[in-house]
């Protein structure tokens, strides 16, 4: 399975969840296959989607919210693990596509890549409801039954990486536009306000 | 008389203040157990202050008002999250940090920060505020509204007069 697949995958089932999409790959899949501007794509803080995820998910109880996260981005934060844990908040769901690789730089290797079970990592930082699948077949299956139940949950999700860039082209917005992109998208899907009446 | 840390916490409550993501040192350590104290308030301790940052910056788009709160060393390791996260996309986010590394703080480990931190929220143009007398803690609600308009970081420190004394 390569990432795109998988991402198109989590992109079918992804009902009204809010996505929280690490910088990179993650980010740039998930753009060019939903175009949504009801997720958040990082453009910094490499490592830090699945705690912004996690404030989210904990101002939004009510709302699904998502990390789509990779195996480079998590590696820079392992303890978002354990204050996920710690805070246990059902609406959260986490996934994190293994390719073993820094895709977005052109495919240089992770650290210790295919060695490092992330799966085993969430469980002993104390996520109880923890998947890992390698194929299609698995990951529709897996996904299914992992919706269905209360989070939070995490899902390792092995892919085969590229050999090079993968040239997905870019977002077509960026930095103030997309805060206010999603912030404006948070307020009319949820009838939040994030901004106040002047607008900031 | 109610103490420091029970009247920075009702100024954070009169700001609207609801999740406050924390790791503390020592001096910021009894405001971090009122703040867990307080059932209004979800508090969130993290591994590491850029979790905090991350997470702070998170709830914004969710609509809950949150504070960030750490030591002056915490302030110093998250300041590229700061810079990449909060300054790219211009989403404010309020800190309380300890002012280390003062005249009157005598930690050889802390000198470091006394000299460089302001000269590197200079560098990055993060505005911050130095609260030093407990006469000075209603402008708290005023500085959480100037993070907000700033749209960026926004530093209030804590000296040790403030809270040792």
């Amino acid at each position: 399975m390569k990432a795109r697949q998988a991402i198109e995958i989590l992109a079918a089932n992804r009902n009204d969840a809010v996505v929280v999409c690490a910088l990179g790959m993650a980010a740039n899949e998930w753009w060019a296959a939903t175009q949504s501007e009801d997720s958040f794509y990082m453009h910094g803080a490499m490592g830090f989607a699945a705690s912004f995820s996690l404030g989210l998910a904990l101002a939004l109880p009510n709302t699904a919210v998502w990390t789509l996260n990779a195996d480079g981005s998590l590696c820079m934060n392992l303890g978002c693990l354990l204050t996920e844990a710690a805070q246990a908040p059902a609406n959260l769901r986490h996934f994190v596509i293994d390719n073993g690789v820094y895709q977005t730089v052109g495919g240089l290797p992770m650290v210790n890549p295919r060695r490092t079970d992330y799966a085993g990592l969430a469980r002993a930082a104390g996520i109880r409801s923890v998947f890992a699948v390698k194929t299609n077949t698995e990951l529709e299956r897996e996904l299914h039954g992992m919706l269905a139940e209360p989070g939070p949950s995490f899902m390792s999700i092995e892919v085969q990486p590229e050999s090079g860039f993968l040239g997905t082209p870019p977002m077509n917005y960026e930095g103030p536009e997309m805060k206010y992109r999603f912030g404006r998208a948070l307020e009319r899907k949820l009838g939040i306000k994030v901004f106040g009446p002047q607008g900031y | 008389m109610p103490d420091v840390a029970e009247r920075i916490h009702a100024e954070l409550m009169k700001a609207g203040v609801r999740l406050a993501a924390t790791l503390p040192d020592d001096w910021v350590a009894p405001l971090i157990r009122k703040l867990a104290s307080d059932p209004a308030i979800r508090h969130v301790p993290v591994a590491r202050e850029a979790e905090a940052v991350a997470i702070c910056s998170g709830a914004f788009f969710g609509g809950v008002r949150s504070v960030a709160v750490m030591g002056n060393t915490g302030l110093l390791t998250c300041t590229g999250e700061l810079a990449t996260l909060n300054l790219r996309h211009q989403i404010p986010v309020f800190c309380i940090v300890s002012q280390r590394g003062s005249l009157d703080d005598h930690r050889v480990y802390q000198e470091v920060q006394g000299r460089r931190t302001l000269p590197l929220l200079a560098a990055y143009d993060f505005p911050y505020h130095v609260l030093d007398k407990a006469d000075e803690l209603a402008c708290i609600p005023d500085a959480y509204e100037t993070c907000r308009l700033q749209k960026r970081p926004f530093i209030l420190f804590l000296t040790r007069r403030l809270v040792k004394t």
